[in-house]
């Protein structure tokens, strides 16, 4: 079943300098698949993001989740933002429950669930610390754990680990193999990293600039559960010889 | 031997003896001991120069009294006996001190439930800043002293027009600061609420107000002492009670040295309640300090 499909979706910035910042994007994505959209910056991954998260809204074209039409941002499509986007003024507890707190779920159920998550990110000791106290890593695996805890149908992640150090970096996508190998929750991961790509994804759609285009879909087949030891299989290096040779780098 | 000796002498220079170690500050504490000592040299030079100026009783004509004199004056109208004395002022310090700080109190707590919200709405909403600035914009250049004569008119000489003035005048810095702090929420905050189903009215009270708070604050300080100009123009003119009546009064009949006595504690009382704001800051926006501190 088919939970999320772009059929022939543009998006374009009227303006003095029109921008067609996508253009004929169709792309379906199926229950507990994990997509990623790889591309340079500018190539309008981001917005093709921001329309499935309902932030922005296309120009042309249909976009279906669960069947139907995207108009504005919910709780079923959890979107995981590049600077974490933390509330500055919530400590870390208060930041996770936020988002069953606002939809009226009952304490006794968020609670608990809660607390796992963060236990599942390694922070069940920083639940009293404020964003500010924390590095980019755990921030970042604050705002994974907030997303998680609204039980959301498809995570949508905006170049998450981007601003991270490189160990950091490698540590939070083990992290997300894991959370994904036991929650099997559909994703779309923005990224401009190649290997990142790889390592994660069950399929890439490799994107151009001007006008976003989605210019290959390339399946990765390598086996699961994957680790962050994969990066340096042999056929690791094959799809990445590939793709860098699509990209043109 | 010869390291066992090294050791002991450097001893002190690490960590001094323990009677020696409870009269020793922290570098923190010595530093605001310091800066705290610093700021009281330019007003204590100032009242000595003063002083000695002013002794031999030529100082502009003799019409400014000397520091003590407006000391003793203050002691007189702070704790002299009332009703017997000739003195009209004599022990009436506290009360006309506590008339000014009611209206101030008065007036600056209607400023904020008015401004906030309305600052919120339009920092935050498209038709409620349409429909709602361009008169606030419109009405803030007209100073406050200049809604006296309609003040006394509308209210009479009546502790209500001291308040609205107040009011009036704390209004606008509140409002606006408030405005710009809620046009200023970042982005991905608001998307991240709406993305976890928080509605308009949510993402106001729970996002939208939060992220404004330090621009509310700035807003706070700077109406504070407008409402304490406020109050002492309003007294001087509409009631016949506080600091500001008792400002005017004095210097009506050629006190200088109780004028003098009360310019310094309308100082003193603005002073105090700027901190107590300051105070309250600090302690609502601990996420901000941290924020400022670690960058």
């Amino acid at each position: 079943m088919a939970t999320i499909t772009f059929e022939n979706v543009a998006k374009i910035y009227s303006g003095q300098n029109e921008v067609r910042a996508l253009d004929g994007i169709s792309l379906t994505i199926n229950e507990g698949e994990f997509v990623a959209l790889l591309g340079p910056s500018g190539c309008g991954k981001s917005t093709l993001l921001n329309l499935l998260a309902g932030f922005e809204k296309a120009t042309e074209g249909t976009l279906l989740f669960d069947g139907e039409t995207v108009t504005r941002p919910g709780p079923d499509r959890g979107v995981v933002f590049q600077e974490a986007a933390l509330f500055p003024w919530l400590n870390v507890w208060q930041n996770v429950i936020f988002g069953p707190q606002v939809q009226g779920v009952a304490r006794a159920d968020y609670e608990p669930r809660a607390r796992d998550l963060l236990k599942l990110v390694g922070l069940e000791a920083f639940a009293g610390a404020l964003p500010v106290q924390l590095s980019g890593g755990m921030r970042q695996r604050v705002g994974i754990a907030r997303v998680l805890a609204m039980s959301p149908r498809a995570l949508l992640m905006d170049e998450p680990f981007g601003a991270l150090d490189a160990q950091t970096r490698l540590s939070m996508q083990q992290l997300l193999l894991d959370v994904w190998q036991s929650l099997g929750t559909t994703v779309l991961f923005v990224t401009h990293d190649i290997d990142e790509a790889i390592l994660l994804s069950d399929r890439i759609c490799v994107m151009t600039a001007r006008p976003g285009r989605i210019m290959r879909t390339i399946p990765i087949a390598l086996p699961r559960p994957r680790s962050i030891a994969s990066l340096t299989s042999p056929e690791f290096m094959a799809y990445k010889a590939g793709i860098m040779s699509d990209m043109k780098v | 031997m010869s390291l066992s000796t090294e050791r002991l002498s450097s001893r002190p220079a690490t960590s001094p003896a323990p009677g020696f170690a409870s009269l020793m500050l922290s570098p923190a504490r010595r530093r605001s001991l310091r800066q705290g000592l610093l700021a009281l040299v330019l007003p204590a030079v100032v009242i000595a120069v003063w002083q000695m100026a002013g002794t031999d009783g030529s100082l502009f004509g003799g019409v400014l009294p000397t520091p003590d004199r407006a000391w003793q004056a203050w002691k007189v109208w702070a704790f002299g006996s009332t009703g017997l004395s000739l003195n009209p002022y004599s022990g009436t310090w506290l009360a006309n001190l506590v008339f000014s700080a009611e209206r101030v109190g008065k007036g600056f707590a209607a400023a904020i439930l008015v401004a906030v919200p309305v600052g919120l709405a339009i920092g935050w909403n498209r038709i409620a800043s349409g429909a709602l600035d361009p008169t606030v914009q419109l009405l803030r250049p007209i100073p406050i002293t200049a809604w006296l004569p309609f003040s006394i008119a509308v209210f009479g000489i009546k502790d209500l027009g001291a308040v609205f003035l107040i009011a009036l005048g704390a209004f606008y810095p509140i409002v606006v600061n408030t405005a710009q702090g809620a046009r200023d929420v970042e982005r991905n905050l608001i998307r991240a609420a709406m993305m976890m189903g928080a509605g308009r009215w949510t993402v106001l009270r729970r996002v939208v107000f939060p992220a404004s708070l330090p621009s509310i604050f700035t807003g706070l300080r700077i109406g504070l002492g407008i409402a304490w100009t406020a109050v002492i123009v309003a007294e001087m003119v509409a009631v016949k009670s506080g600091l500001g009546y008792v400002l005017w009064d004095a210097y009506y009949v050629g006190r200088m040295d109780v004028v003098i006595a009360d310019m310094a504690s309308i100082g003193l009382l603005g002073l105090v309640s700027d901190r107590v704001i300051l105070l309250i800051e600090r302690w609502a926006l601990t996420w901000r300090r941290l924020q400022s501190f670690q960058s």
